[in-house]
């Protein structure tokens, strides 16, 4: 047992924080929903960071950690697929970026990836996306989402394959979800703390200071799940991250809603970006009952 | 950063699950509940003399005092294995984890000689004198009062919640010597002085567990008084310190909830809605376990442990809350002649939120230390 990120884990961090600093604002002007930063995806790649799972002393732990600083950015790009997930899809051998179609759905980066991953009930299968024809579509997710407007002919991956890449879908689901959980906690905490009512901060107000430590709680939890099931790679310990991280994603979300006010209903204000990605997450892999179902398989003797 | 026990923790906590195995008679389940029964009391006593000569009761204490000084991982580990079998060492595991080590670095030679021995041979129960009827998450409003006369203290006040006082031979006690916060003093008092009364006060939370405690004219020679006058507040301090992890309650909750689904599968009656419960607390327990097992890190690597420590505590409170739920709406039996360390769990798991500080004193921790949010105006 070493709670402590290594010294490569650390310099890495440090490193992500360094190039991802100039994309740590939102835009002033922008009043949407998916943010997207090609930038910030091409630097992410010519950095090689797309591969920290697989480079010597960083790992899938390394990957994690990385996953979980990138998504507090109010910008996003596909990160968390192929950092995580793609390592474990047919060796790597499949281009990033990855997206995932479940059941026909609406899928995040659809129409960027050049593999797709295709979920159909408890079948899993992997396609080059370029045969696929994909349909953008607006949405309130604050990513950018797609969906085929055609069948895409797939053989689905062996059950024993199809374990493994769903254990790290949910890796990085959770991963994922912890940052997106951070930066709308921190977000918040700032506003409580400058925002005056009644002559005095909002964060002062015991009622919201407990509801704030609770998300906070929530969130590390999330957090030390995804890091410790990146380490384990065990079936059950990813199902415990992802379905904690869909569980407490509803709470977070309309708690730090309901903080922020009328402010937070705004386009204005950044949390939308971070609470409307959550939303997106919540019903992935089959959303929280297919989790639970997946931690009582995996984690009840 | 790694997830996985060495081989030197894993060979410990079988030593532990060993000694278990061979030292917990057949019907020590039914033993288990009321933390203070007289026959758990009773059954303690023997048994930490047991894992006393066996080096199992305090190795992380120093040689000195009859441990090994091992590391803060295996008093965790051995804490863990405790607490899932139902803590058959009764009221012991505070003199283990924490007033053992105070005595170690605040008492007089004389105090450490008289009082540390037979807590390493697992000889002595003390109980923790701190709370009173006016004074429970507000320590500072402490009323009861050691007045000096030459070379005794004279102490008169109201103990409250006291557990373990029926049983105990000595109480770690915060009394008053001087008006304010810097005005309070620990006593290392003997339960038979004279003047002392200890009521039982009959509860949800199992046999013979809390009293009243009520001190009147009770008289100690100034040799009891722990440090110096009005350095209770930095005593208290270092004691909580290392009491900051606190019990590990998530592995009792974790194999409680274990058990209580294996019977519902047994019996085809683990339903979909049954599953997302069960999902919920396995992934508190979990949870609480990591937040927990942060701590223990942090203390293994001497670095100060911060406010994640009442993070932790707040964790392992949700945990036991889930789990006790669970239980009682799927297994119902458990507080109706059921299972009897369901039983056990669920009187342990309703005082999580409010021994050794209350849930919401966790929360305002976390609230200004963790997040810097302003205080609330007082």
């Amino acid at each position: 047992m070493d709670f402590r990120p290594t010294a490569d884990q650390a310099a890495l961090v440090t490193a992500i924080d360094g190039l991802s600093a100039q994309f740590r604002e939102k835009p002033i002007g922008f009043h949407g929903f998916a943010l997207v930063s090609e930038e910030l995806e091409q630097r992410l790649a010519a950095a090689e960071f797309f591969d920290v799972a697989t480079t010597p002393g960083l790992g899938p732990v390394g990957a994690a950690m990385a996953v979980e600083r990138l998504a507090r950015l109010p910008y996003t790009a596909e990160i968390a697929l192929s950092m995580l997930v793609r390592p474990h899809v047919l060796g790597g051998a499949f281009p990033r970026p990855f997206a995932l179609v479940e059941n026909g759905r609406p899928g995040r980066f659809v129409a960027s990836a050049k593999s797709l991953l295709i979920a159909d009930g408890e079948t899993l299968a992997v396609a080059p996306a370029r045969a696929a024809a994909v349909e953008p579509i607006d949405s309130l997710y604050a990513y950018p989402m797609a969906r085929l407007t055609k069948k895409v002919a797939t053989k689905p991956l062996p059950p024993k394959q199809a374990a493994e890449v769903r254990t790290w879908l949910r890796v990085a689901l959770a991963a994922e979800a912890a940052g997106l959980m951070q930066a709308a906690v921190d977000a918040t905490v700032a506003h409580l703390c400058v925002r005056k009512q009644f002559g005095r901060p909002l964060g002062s107000f015991q009622a919201l200071r407990h509801r704030m430590a609770e998300c906070a709680v929530l969130t590390g939890g999330v957090r030390w799940l995804a890091l410790k099931a990146a380490s384990t790679a065990d079936q059950g310990d990813a199902a415990l991250a992802a379905f904690h991280a869909q569980d407490s994603a509803t709470r977070i979300v309309y708690d730090l809603h309901q903080m922020l006010g009328a402010m937070g209903m705004t386009l204005e204000h950044p949390l939308h970006l971070w609470t409307y990605r959550l939303k997106a997450l919540l019903s992935e892999l089959g959303g929280g009952g297919a989790q639970a179902h997946a931690v009582a398989r995996h984690c009840f003797a | 950063m790694d997830f996985a026990w060495d081989d030197q923790q894993a060979a410990f906590r079988s030593t532990v699950r060993d000694f278990l195995d061979v030292n917990l008679p057949a019907d020590w389940e039914t033993i288990a509940h009321g933390p203070a029964s007289e026959a758990q009391t009773k059954f303690s006593q023997e048994f930490c003399g047991k894992l006393a000569q066996v080096g199992l009761l305090v190795p992380h204490w120093p040689e000195r005092w009859g441990g090994r000084d091992a590391d803060p991982w295996t008093s965790f580990i051995l804490a863990e294995e405790m607490w899932a079998v139902g803590e058959p060492r009764g009221g012991q595991y505070m003199n283990v984890n924490w007033i053992g080590p105070t005595l170690m670095k605040f008492g007089s030679t004389q105090q450490q000689e008289r009082f540390i021995p037979p807590m390493a041979r697992g000889e002595t129960l003390w109980c923790q004198g701190f709370s009173e009827p006016e004074a429970g998450s507000d320590l500072a409003s402490l009323r009861s009062r050691a007045e000096k006369h030459e070379s005794t203290y004279r102490i008169n006040g109201q103990k409250t919640w006291t557990s373990y006082a029926g049983a105990a031979d000595n109480c770690f006690l915060l009394a008053r010597t001087a008006p304010g916060k810097n005005g309070l003093s620990i006593f290392l008092l003997p339960m038979d002085t004279p003047g002392i009364t200890v009521r039982n006060i009959p509860s949800l939370i199992g046999d013979g567990d809390i009293h009243e405690v009520f001190l009147d004219d009770v008289e100690v020679p100034e040799t009891a008084l722990l440090g110096g006058e009005g350095e209770a507040w930095s005593i208290v301090r270092t004691a909580l310190s290392l009491e900051r992890v606190g019990i590990p309650r998530f592995a009792l909750a974790c194999r409680v909830l274990d058990r209580v689904v294996a019977s519902l599968r047994k019996a085809e009656h683990f339903s979909s809605a049954a599953c997302v419960e069960a999902a919920r607390a396995r992934a508190a327990c979990e949870v609480a376990r990591l937040y927990s097992y942060q701590i223990v890190d942090q203390r293994r690597q001497g670095t100060a442990t911060g406010p994640e420590a009442s993070a932790a505590r707040f964790a392992t409170v949700t945990c036991e809350r889930l789990v006790a739920a669970f239980v009682v709406e799927h297994c119902p039996e458990a507080l109706a002649g059921g299972d009897a360390m369901l039983l056990a769990h669920h009187q342990r798991a309703i005082v999580a939120g409010i021994a050794s500080g209350a849930a919401e004193i966790q929360l305002n921790l976390v609230a200004t230390e963790m997040l810097g949010l302003p205080r609330e105006p007082r």
